[in-house]
C-alpha cells in the first residue's frame, strides 16, 4: 500500500522493528578510491542470503532526484542507478541471491492508481513550467540574476514504464553492471543475481514474491533463507509478512521529513521558487571552487525486522480460550487482511477507516471481540471466508455514525487549538514601552557588573524627545481618525443603511473545502451516495454492485499478495468505497475470477495509463487516438477532469474523477493500428522473460556453459545441488553474456568488460499445476529466530537486569570505558548534529500518546558510525577466517557502552512514562505533534548524567 | 418535466422498435448508474441515424465511435471531465435537446486552487479592506484589470471611456465558463442553482461576484404604479460591471432571481460590456453594463450602488 502514514504508524507502535544500518565506507589512498571488499563479514553482524531490489524505488531517485540537482542525461542516471545497488550490496552483502525486479506491466486493478499519478503529473508539469516562466520574467524584470535557462526539457519520468526505450536502455545497462561485478567485485563471487526487467510482467514487488512463493514450494527449498528485501512502500512489509519465512527483513531509506530541495529557478538551496529573489550565488570559497558542491547529506539506511514484528503481534494477537485451535499464523494472515481495509492500492478505503485515526488497532480490537462467534479466522491462504468477514463488517459499521461524530469533534478541536496558538504567539510582545540605552533593563546575575549611570539628564532628555515624537505621531493618527469617523459618520447618516456590499461568500475563518456530505450529521449515509455516486439511499440494487465489487477486490487483493495475480483483468470500477455497515448477505457475491486472463502489452498499458499530453512514448498512429475526434476511444482522454476533495483539504489529496478504461474497445481500437508498430517497437511491446547471471566461480556456470556449447534449446530444470536448493528453468538468450566474451559498455564513460567472467541465462520460476494453493505456513526444518523482545513478566522473575539485544547480534560483546575514553566520546560527540530520528529512540512526544505501544518498553537502536565489535554471530555463512586488529576500532567503543548506560535509564524512565500513559488513557494523533516527534532526534552528552536521558 | 419528456421519447422509440430493446441495453455499462444510463442511452438512440454503418447487433468501428462519444457527453455531465474543444463542440451539438435534472456538480484541480488561494474575508473587514488598498491601486496590476481608476476630473463621476474594452476580454471568457455550465447542468431552466451556477463560474475565472443589498422600501425611483413596499433587492458587479438585479421575499431570494437576470445575458450569442445611463438616487449617472446582442428598448432597474462614485 503507498500510504505513507501506514509505515509512520507501524513504526510508532512497533519501533524495535528499526535498526538502523551500519555501512562501511570505502577508503581513499592518494586519491585512488579503494572500494569495500563485500566478502567479509557483514558489519551488520548478520548474514543476508538473499537480496530482492525494488527496483521502481531505485530508478525514480536516481533519475529525477528531489532533493539534488537531476543529472545531466541518460548515461548518468545508469550511473547514478549503479552507484545506489553497489551501496546496497555493500549494505547487505547477500551470500547467495540478488534478485532485481523492475516494475513490469501491472494488473488492470492498478491501472486506476497509475492512470490517477499519470494525469496529475501531466497536468501540473504543465502548471510548473508556466509558474517558472512568470516567476522567471518577474525576476528579471526586477533586475535579479538567474543562470542561463536550460535548454533541455525536464526529464519525462513518465518514461519509468513498460514499453519505453528508456526502460530497454536500463534493462542493457543492468546487464552490463551484472557483467561487470560478477567478474571484477570478490564480494559477488559466488551468488545468482537475477534480473526480471519491465518486459516481463508483474509489478517489481510481486515479481519478487512470486520468486520466493515458488521456491518456497520446492522441496529443495531451504527454510531457513535469510531474505533482505529493499523498498520504500509499505506494501512489502505486509508481503515479507505473508511469505511466513521466518527470517525477513527489509531495507529502506530512512524518512526525513521537510528535506531542504533546491530552489527551481535558481538551483540555489534554502527557498522556494515562489520566493526567488535572483540573487546572486555566494562565492563557495575563495575563487567560487566549491560552486557546484551542494552540501550532499547521504541517506542513512534502515532495517526493519519483520521477525521483531511477529513478536509484537504474537503477543497482541494472541487469543485464549478460542473456540477452536489458536494459529498464530492464521492470526498473522487475518491482520494483514484487516491493513488492507484501511489503504492499498487498488481499492479505495472505507470511509469510517482512518489510518490516522488508529483504524488498524480498532480494527483489531473489533476482531478479537467477533472472532469468538465466527468459528475460525477469515482468511486461509489468501482466501477470504466471506461469511465471518460479514460480521467483522458488521461490527465496525456498528461503530460508524460514533467514528464520523468523533472525527469532526476532533477536527475542530484541533482547530480551536491552532488559533489559540496563534493568537498567543501574537500576543506574546514585547511592552509598549521600555527604556533604551543606559536605562535599559539587566538580568540579575549577570557576569557584567552595572556601570555608573553618567550624564543622566541629558540622556533623560533625549528619552523625553523620542516620547514626544511618539506622541505627536499618536495624535496625528487619533486627528485622522476622527476624520474618517465623521466622514463615515455623515456617508452613513445620508445612506441610512442602503448600498451596503457584501461578499458572495461570508466567512470569518480560513477558507474550508465546502463538504456536502458531511459525514457527522444524520443522513450521512443518503448525502454520501447521492453526492459521491449521484444515486439515492433507496437504489439498493446499485448499493449491492458497490458492495459486491469491494467483496471482489477484498478477494483479488488478498490472492495477490499470497497466492499472486489472480486475474489481469479485474478492477474496481468506482471512485469510492461503500460504508461497512453496507456489507450484508455477502456470502454469496463471490465464486471465483475468470480464468485465463492475459496481461496487457507494453504499449496497450500506456494507451491505458498516459494521458494525450504523454504520447510522445507511442507511435503516431497510437497517439492519434487520443485526441482525435474522430477516436472510438477519445473519451478515455480528458485534458482537464474534476478532482473531489472527499474530505480532505488539499487538492492532491482529493480523488481524481477519471473516467475508466473500456477493455474491449481499447483492443478493438489499437487492433486498427497494430500494424504500423516498426520492428524495434514490436520487440519493445513484447513480453520477455527473466535473466540469470552467474559468475565464473559458482557451480552452475560450467552447467550452463555446456548447454549454450551444446545450443540445447529444450527447456532444462536447475540442478539443485548446485544452487543452494534453488529450482527454476532455463532456456537459452538469444543475445547471451557469455565469458571470455566482450561485453561492450552502453555507457561511454564505462569501459567495456573484455575478460568477462559472467554467464547469463533464460531463467523461468518453478511451475505449478492451475489450481495449485501456496500454504501460508511455517515451514518443517525452519527455526524461528531469538526472541528480541523484553518478555513481559521480566521484572518478577528476579533474573537480573534486562540486557536488549541491539541490532541483528544477540551475544555481543560489552566493552568498559576509562576517563581518557569518556573525554575523546564527550568530544566526538559534541560536534554530532544527532542520529536520525530512529537512533535516539522513540520521538519524544510519542509515548505521550496512550494505548498505542505494546506493554512491553522497546530497546532502541544506538548504533552510528562504523562500529564492529570483533565477535561474530552464529548467522555467519563465510568460510573465510575473519580476523581484526582490535585496536582499529578503540574510537567505537565508547558509543556502545555509552548507549548501555543510557538505555537502562531510558528505560526506567520509559517504564514510568508508560504507567502514566495508561492512567491517561488513549490519545489522538495530530499532524502537529507528528512533526515535532520526527524533528525531536538529539545528541548524546556525558554518562551517567540523568537530566541528558530525560525522556520526557 | 423535460427529462420526462425525453424518457417518453425513448420509450415511444424503443416501443417502435422492439428490436433493439436487448441490444441496446447491452450496450449499458454493468456499474452505469439508472440516472447516467437513461441520458447516455438518450445520447445513443438520437444520434445513430449520423451513423449509418452501424448495424444493430453487432459490433463495428462505427458504433464505438457512438459509444466513445456517449462517454465523452456522460463523463463530463457526470464526472466533470473536459475534453478538447473539437470534441466538445462535437457532443453538444449531439447532445442538443437532452436535459439532465440535477447532474453532479464537479470541480477542477484549477478551480479547487483557485478557491483555496481566494482570501476569504468578512464583510466588515471587506470593506475596510477596500479602503486600504485604494492608495495601492496603481501598484497592484492584477487589481487594477478589476477595478477602474477613479475619474481624472473632480466634478465628474463615472466609468472612465477605456472600462467596456477593458472588461470585454474577461467577460467573453465568463462567457464560454457559464456556456459550458449550462450545459453540464443540463440547460437553462426554472430548477438551477442560478446563483451557485454564476458564482461557480465567476470564481472559475479568477474573479468573485459582489452583491448589494436594498430594501425595497428605499429605492426612490420605483414606478408609480408599484404599490409592494416589502422585501428586498439585490444588485449583482463582477469587477464593478452591472449584470443584473432581483427582487425577492429575504436577501437569498432576491439574488437568486438576480443571478437568473444574469444568466439570461448569456443566453445569447455573445456578451458586450458597454456604458449606460441609469438612475441613482433620483439621477441619471453612468455605469457599467453586461448586454446581450440584442438591444433592449426597455430601462434598466434602478442602480443600488454606483462603484465609480468619489468618496464624499
Amino acid at each position: 500500500m503507498g500510504v505513507p502514514a501506514f509505515f509512520r504508524w507501524l513504526s510508532r507502535k512497533y519501533p524495535s522493528i528499526i535498526v538502523h544500518c551500519l555501512e562501511e565506507k570505502a577508503k581513499e589512498y592518494n586519491g585512488v578510491k579503494i572500494p569495500v571488499d563485500t566478502s567479509k563479514p557483514n558489519p551488520n553482524e548478520v548474514e543476508f542470503d538473499n537480496l530482492y531490489l525494488d527496483m521502481n524505488g531505485i530508478i525514480h531517485p536516481c533519475t529525477h532526484p528531489e532533493d539534488k540537482p537531476a543529472p545531466k542525461n541518460e548515461d548518468e542516471m545508469m550511473v547514478a542507478i549503479f552507484e545506489y545497488i553497489d551501496r546496497l550490496f555493500n549494505i547487505v552483502r547477500p551470500r547467495r541471491v540478488l534478485y532485481m525486479a523492475i516494475d513490469g506491466v501491472a494488473p488492470r486493478a492498478k491501472m486506476n492508481q497509475q492512470r490517477s499519478r499519470r494525469f496529475r503529473a501531466s497536468k501540473e508539469g504543465v502548471e510548473l513550467a508556466e509558474e517558472k516562466q512568470k516567476m522567471r520574467e518577474e525576476v528579471i524584470e526586477r533586475g535579479g540574476y538567474l543562470p542561463p535557462e536550460e535548454i533541455k526539457e525536464r526529464f519525462d519520468s513518465n518514461c519509468i514504464t513498460p514499453g519505453t526505450e528508456f526502460m530497454d536502455n536500463l534493462a542493457k545497462c543492468l546487464r552490463y553492471y551484472v557483467a561487470d561485478r560478477l567478474t571484477n567485485d570478490p564480494g559477488w563471487r559466488n551468488i545468482t543475481v537475477f534480473l526480471s526487467d519491465a518486459s516481463v510482467p508483474g509489478e517489481g514487488e510481486h515479481k519478487i514474491m512470486d520468486y520466493i512463493r515458488r521456491q518456497r514450494g520446492q522441496p529443495n527449498h531451504d527454510p531457513n533463507t535469510h531474505h533482505c528485501l529493499c523498498g520504500a512502500d509499505a506494501d512489502l512489509i505486509m508481503l515479507g509478512l505473508a511469505t511466513h519465512e521466518p527470517n525477513f527483513t527489509i531495507i529502506r531509506e530512512e524518512f526525513k521529513p521537510n528535506k531542504p530541495r533546491p530552489c527551481a529557478l535558481c538551483s540555489q538551496m534554502g527557498h522556494e521558487i515562489k520566493d526567488c529573489q535572483g540573487l546572486p550565488r555566494e562565492k563557495q570559497g575563495e575563487h567560487d571552487e566549491f560552486a557546484d558542491t551542494i552540501p550532499v547529506s547521504e541517506q542513512e539506511f534502515i532495517f526493519i525486522r519483520l521477525a521483531v514484528l511477529r513478536e509484537y503481534l504474537e503477543r497482541e494477537l494472541t487469543m485464549a480460550s478460542l473456540p477452536f485451535p489458536f494459529s498464530f499464523e492464521r492470526s498473522v494472515d487475518d491482520w494483514v487482511f484487516m491493513c488492507f481495509f484501511v489503504g492499498n492500492d487498488f481499492l479505495p478505503h472505507l470511509p469510517s477507516l482512518e489510518i490516522r485515526e488508529g483504524a488498524i488497532d480498532r480494527l483489531v480490537g473489533i476482531y478479537k471481540d467477533v472472532v469468538h462467534k465466527t468459528g475460525g479466522y477469515l482468511t486461509e491462504n489468501g482466501f477470504v471466508n466471506l461469511e465471518r468477514v460479514e460480521l467483522i463488517m458488521q461490527a465496525v459499521g456498528v461503530a460508524e455514525d460514533n467514528i464520523f461524530k468523533k472525527r469532526k469533534e476532533d477536527d475542530e478541536s484541533f482547530k480551536r487549538r491552532m488559533k489559540d496558538k496563534k493568537k498567543r504567539m501574537k500576543a506574546e510582545q514585547r511592552p509598549s514601552f521600555l527604556p533604551g540605552g543606559q536605562f535599559a533593563p539587566h538580568a540579575l546575575g549577570g557576569r557584567d557588573r552595572p556601570m555608573a549611570v553618567q550624564n543622566a539628564r541629558h540622556a533623560a532628555f533625549e528619552m523625553r524627545m523620542q516620547g514626544n515624537q511618539r506622541n505627536q505621531d499618536a495624535a496625528q493618527s487619533l486627528r485622522a481618525m476622527m476624520r474618517n469617523g465623521k466622514g463615515s459618520a455623515e456617508s452613513s447618516g445620508s445612506m441610512d443603511n442602503r448600498g451596503v456590499k457584501r461578499k458572495a461568500d461570508d466567512s470569518d475563518s480560513e477558507p474550508e473545502p465546502e463538504d456536502n456530505v458531511r459525514l457527522w450529521e444524520d443522513g450521512w449515509k443518503q448525502r454520501y451516495y447521492k453526492t459521491k455516486f449521484d444515486v439515492d439511499a433507496t437504489d439498493d440494487e446499485f448499493r449491492k454492485k458497490v458492495v459486491q465489487s469491494y467483496v471482489e477486490g477484498l478477494c483479488w487483493v488478498l490472492r495477490y499478495y499470497y497466492q499472486g495475480c489472480a486475474s489481469w483483468k479485474w478492477y474496481f470500477p468506482f471512485h469510492y468505497a461503500p460504508f461497512a455497515s453496507d456489507f450484508k448477505d455477502i456470502k454469496g457475491m463471490f465464486s471465483d475470477f475468470e480464468k485465463g486472463t492475459k496481461p496487457f502489452k507494453p504499449l496497450e498499458q500506456l494507451m491505458g495509463v498516459f494521458p494525450a499530453a504523454s504520447g510522445n512514448f507511442l507511435p503516431t498512429t497510437w497517439r492519434a487516438l487520443m485526441s482525435d475526434p474522430e477516436s472510438s476511444i477519445i473519451d478515455f482522454y480528458p485534458d482537464d477532469f474534476a478532482i473531489d476533495l472527499n474530505g480532505k483539504k488539499y487538492a492532491w489529496q482529493g480523488v481524481a474523477l477519471l473516467p475508466f478504461v473500456d477493455e474491449r474497445r481499447l483492443r478493438a481500437a489499437l487492433a486498427e493500428v497494430y500494424n504500423d508498430l516498426t520492428p524495434e517497437e514490436v520487440r519493445r511491446n513484447s513480453l520477455g522473460s527473466d535473466v540469470m547471471f552467474v559468475g565464473r566461480s559458482h557451480a552452475l556456470c560450467d552447467f550452463i556453459q555446456e548447454l549454450y556449447r551444446a545450443e540445447s534449446h529444450t527447456a532444462t530444470e536447475i540442478p539443485a545441488e548446485f544452487c543452494h536448493g534453488i529450482q527454476g528453468i532455463l532456456n537459452l538468450d538469444e543475445d547471451p553474456i557469455l565469458p571470455d566474451k566482450l561485453v561492450e559498455s552502453p555507457i561511454p564513460v564505462l569501459r567495456d568488460i573484455s575478460s568477462n567472467c559472467a554467464i547469463g541465462i533464460k531463467f523461468k520460476d518453478p511451475q505449478y499445476a492451475d489450481g495449485f494453493v501456496f500454504k501460508a505456513v511455517i515451514l518443517p526444518g525452519a527455526k524461528i529466530p531469538n526472541k528480541v523482545l523484553k518478555p513481559g513478566d521480566w521484572e518478577q522473575s528476579n533474573r537480573g537486569p534486562w540486557r536488549p539485544q541491539l541490532g541483528f547480534n544477540p551475544n555481543r560483546q560489552q566493552a568498559h570505558l576509562d576517563q581518557s575514553a569518556f573525554r575523546k566520546l564527550n568530544h566526538h560527540v559534541g560536534r554530532s548534529d544527532g542520529p536520525g530520528i530512529y537512533g535516539s529512540g522513540p520521538p519524544s512526544d510519542a509515548h505521550r500518546r496512550g494505548g498505542a505501544y505494546s506493554s512491553a518498553p522497546p530497546p532502541t537502536n544506538y548504533h552510528q558510525g562504523n562500529y564492529r565489535p570483533p565477535q561474530r554471530d552464529h548467522y555467519s555463512q563465510s568460510q573465510s577466517q575473519y580476523s581484526r586488529q582490535p585496536h582499529m576500532n578503540t574510537g567505537s567503543y565508547p558509543r556502545f557502552q555509552q548507549g548501555s548506560h543510557g538505555w537502562d535509564r531510558a528505560m526506567q524512565n520509559q517504564g514510568s512514562s508508560y504507567q502514566q500513559n495508561q492512567q491517561r488513557g488513549r490519545g489522538d494523533w495530530r499532524p502537529q505533534q507528528n512533526q515535532q516527534g520526527f524533528n525531536s532526534g538529539r545528541g548524546y552528552g556525558l554518562p551517567p548524567a540523568s537530566r541528558r536521558y530525560n525522556w520526557n | 418535466m423535460a427529462a420526462r419528456r425525453g424518457e417518453d421519447i425513448v420509450s415511444e422509440f424503443l416501443s417502435q422498435n422492439p428490436h433493439l430493446v436487448s441490444w441496446v441495453e447491452s450496450l449499458r455499462g454493468h456499474c452505469e448508474t439508472n440516472k447516467q444510463w437513461y441520458a447516455r442511452r438518450e445520447f445513443v438512440l438520437r444520434n445513430m441515424e449520423a451513423f449509418p454503418t452501424i448495424q444493430p447487433g453487432s459490433p463495428s468501428s462505427s458504433l464505438d465511435r457512438l459509444l466513445s462519444l456517449s462517454m465523452v457527453w456522460a463523463n463530463h455531465v457526470f464526472l466533470g471531465c473536459r475534453y478538447p474543444q473539437r470534441v466538445m463542440d462535437k457532443i453538444n451539438e449531439m447532445a442538443e435537446g437532452i436535459t439532465v435534472i440535477e447532474a453532479p456538480e464537479r470541480k477542477t484541480r484549477d478551480e479547487i486552487m483557485g478557491k483555496l488561494k481566494r482570501p476569504a474575508v468578512s464583510a466588515a473587514d471587506a470593506d475596510y479592506q477596500g479602503k486600504k488598498t485604494k492608495p495601492n491601486e496603481p501598484d497592484d496590476r492584477a487589481h487594477s484589470k478589476c477595478v477602474v481608476h477613479p475619474a481624472t476630473s473632480s466634478h465628474k463621476c463615472g466609468p472612465s471611456p477605456g472600462a467596456p474594452a477593458e472588461h470585454q476580454p474577461f467577460f467573453n471568457r465568463l462567457y464560454k465558463a457559464v456556456a459550458w455550465k449550462l450545459v453540464s447542468a443540463g440547460g437553462f431552466g426554472p430548477n438551477l442553482e442560478h446563483f451557485e451556477i454564476l458564482r461557480s463560474c465567476v470564481e472559475s475565472c479568477k474573479a468573485s461576484l459582489t452583491c448589494v443589498f436594498v430594501p425595497l422600501k428605499d429605492i426612490p425611483d420605483l414606478p408609480a404604479g408599484r404599490t409592494q413596499r416589502e422585501g428586498q433587492v439585490c444588485e449583482l458587479r463582477c469587477c464593478t460591471v452591472y449584470m443584473g438585479t432581483g427582487y425577492g421575499r429575504d436577501e437569498s431570494a432576491a439574488r437568486a432571481m438576480a443571478s437568473k437576470e444574469a444568466l439570461k445575458v448569456f443566453q445569447g450569442q455573445k456578451v458586450t460590456v458597454k456604458i449606460s445611463r441609469r438612475r441613482f438616487r433620483g439621477r441619471d449617472v453612468d455605469d457599467l453594463v453586461l448586454l446581450d446582442e440584442q438591444s433592449r428598448s426597455q430601462a434598466f432597474p434602478p442602480a443600488l450602488s454606483c462603484p465609480f462614485q468619489e468618496d464624499e
